[in-house]
């Protein structure tokens, strides 16, 4: 193919059918419409759905008919999605669910850059599940983690997110798609119409609806957490760049790692490309610096999760409201350290 | 083989009340998969009473979420055309929450088949007023009953220019498995609705015996052979 020029959007697409995507469902939301467009010439059974919720329900349904299935959306259509991801969980159907983010909340203000699902992605179902999450922040890297989210999807027989930036979603590099390797997963369970089997949002044992056990429960919910946390274990994706000089960490992740990428002549940076499970690796880098901060754009959603999870302090430097600037984080980065 | 090898034995005795409509439609539908050979088929089902039907069938089945059996079904039939798709789940899951589905599924022709159990009622919550509870109709939440009109689903489906809408009762055993035959043959999208009022709304607590309820179907309604448009008191098909 050689070298390329490809918008975010564009690369998705390619990585989804370099994955062996063969099914795809959406419902028409800015940044992520162009998205179905391509799609639609590309050799896969494709439907417009009514809404959202139709869309990723239609991909459960492909996907148990052994089809693989992904939905693309935004925000407002992430959050209709949400009560489906827990179903496909619990029926432990491997599907790929695109979220290119957008200002929110509500309308909030289409289509500026923002990061704000990122606790959306990871806690935005009822009950208690376990879901990986992948955040690219270039061209080349939207097409290699769609195909790596879809691999992942399969290993683990769940679904997956791959949460995108709008910006990047619409933005146009220059790529070399065929440097990257794709080695495809086989699926876990033959495709309906093969058996007699009852697939149900209940929990269940052998196959039965069994709703009043506790035990039943706890060891269906651990044997899929071990499961999902395992496969996530050869899916450990992230960029370091470390600065000997310096005492200070910051993370960044998407767009925003991208805006502080000058500040790696001062500072070392550590950059999740798999945002959930959180990465172990982070918990050993993080103990060799004085400081950690955060700059993302949102109001510190995933500064929560990591202060969680590496039990200190984490700073904040916030960029909301669709912009972000190195001048305002240099400012910000002053007044911390 | 024997309509029994439909049914899933570890799920007997069914969950349904004693006398619910349901048992009727159910086995009627187990003796056409065993009439016309329909072991390729894949039942799918939301939530509610008739919703939990899907884990009754000997069958590959999928009980899905509140209301997205529809959409559900169009997956699994797009990704394998191959495979007959039944959804078997109720009012208000169909006509309800699911009901943006069920208008874009039949626009877009959807080849699939949905059998609709209309029991007037949210029953497995205990008894709210649904979208086809009949004028009147004295709910949990209408307690001085319903001043709304029930959904006009013949209309929803009529509104396209291909369609296939039947109405029947399980009262009326014979012509509610000719609707579900024909419904099972037809190429597109097709839906039977089936009257069967949920017992503990519309007998128990209404103080009728099951056989007034019963009585009250047989007396109102008459079997329309045609094939033109069914009035509210007709059970029949109509299709094009």
């Amino acid at each position: 193919m050689g070298t390329r020029i490809l918008s975010g959007n564009g690369a998705i697409v390619e990585g989804a059918l370099v994955a062996g995507a063969n099914f795809f469902s959406s419902y028409p939301i800015t940044p992520t419409s162009e998205i179905m467009e391509i799609m639609v010439k590309k050799p896969v059974e494709f439907i417009q759905a009514e809404d959202e919720i139709a869309a990723i329900n239609m991909c459960v349904g492909a996907s148990l008919a052994g089809n693989k299935a992904m939905t693309a959306t935004s925000g407002p259509g992430f959050s209709l999605m949400q009560e489906t991801i827990g179903f496909a969980f619990k029926l432990e159907v491997p599907l790929l669910i695109v979220d290119s983010q957008r200002v929110g909340p509500s309308t909030g203000m289409p289509s500026s850059a923002a990061q704000g699902d990122i606790l959306q992605a990871r806690y935005g179902s009822h009950g208690d599940y376990v879901i990986m999450v992948f955040y690219p922040n270039s061209v080349e890297e939207c097409y290699n983690y769609t195909i790596e989210a879809i691999n992942a999807s399969e290993e683990s027989s769940s679904p997956v997110i791959l949460l995108c930036d709008g910006l990047l979603s619409q933005m146009c590099e220059t790529v070399e798609l065929e440097k990257i390797k794709n080695t495809p997963k086989k699926r876990a369970f033959e495709p309906l119409g093969k058996g007699k089997r009852h697939f149900t949002g209940l929990v269940s044992k052998d196959g039965i609806p069994n709703t009043h056990c506790e035990n039943n429960y706890r060891e269906w919910y651990e044997k899929r957490k071990k499961k999902i946390l395992n496969v996530a274990k050869d899916y450990n994706f992230y960029e370091y760049i470390r600065n000997e000089k310096a005492d200070i960490l910051l993370i960044a992740y998407g767009i925003a790692s991208r805006a502080i990428l000058p500040l790696k002549e001062k500072y070392s940076i550590f950059r999740p490309i798999r945002l959930f499970p959180i990465l172990p690796e982070l918990k050993k880098i993080s103990e060799k610096y004085s400081k950690i901060i955060i700059i993302e754009m949102n109001d510190g959603q995933y500064k929560k999760e990591l202060e969680g999870f590496l039990k200190r302090k984490v700073e904040l430097i916030s960029q909301m409201g669709g912009k972000i600037s190195l001048k305002e984080i240099e400012d910000g980065l002053s007044r911390i350290c | 083989m024997g309509f029994q090898e439909f049914v899933r034995k570890e799920m007997l005795p069914l969950g349904w009340c004693n006398g619910c409509g349901l048992h009727i439609l159910f086995y009627s539908l187990c003796e056409l998969f065993d009439e016309l050979n329909k072991t390729n088929t894949v039942i799918v089902s939301g939530i509610g009473c008739t919703g939990r039907g899907a884990a009754y069938f000997n069958l590959d089945s999928v009980h899905g979420l509140h209301g997205r059996a529809i959409p559900l079904a169009v997956g699994i039939k797009r990704a394998n055309p191959k495979l007959d798709v039944v959804v078997f789940s109720g009012d208000g899951d169909i006509l309800g929450i699911g009901g943006n589905h069920l208008i874009h599924a039949a626009r877009r022709n959807e080849n699939i088949t949905v059998i609709c159990n209309d029991n007037e009622v949210f029953a497995m919550t205990g008894g709210q007023l649904s979208p086809s509870t009949r004028l009147g109709g004295v709910t949990t939440t209408t307690p001085k009953g319903s001043v709304i009109q029930p959904l006009n689903t013949q209309g929803i489906l009529l509104s396209n220019k291909k369609y296939f809408y039947a109405r029947s009762s399980p009262v009326f055993k014979t012509h509610l498995k000719k609707c579900l035959r024909e419904s099972l043959s037809y190429e597109g999208f097709s839906l039977v609705e089936v009257v069967s009022p949920c017992l503990v709304n519309y007998s128990k607590r209404a103080g009728k015996g099951l056989d007034e309820v019963f009585k009250e179907i047989k007396d109102k309604f008459e079997i329309c052979e045609e094939n033109r448009t069914l009035k509210d008191n007709e059970f029949g098909i109509v299709k094009k």
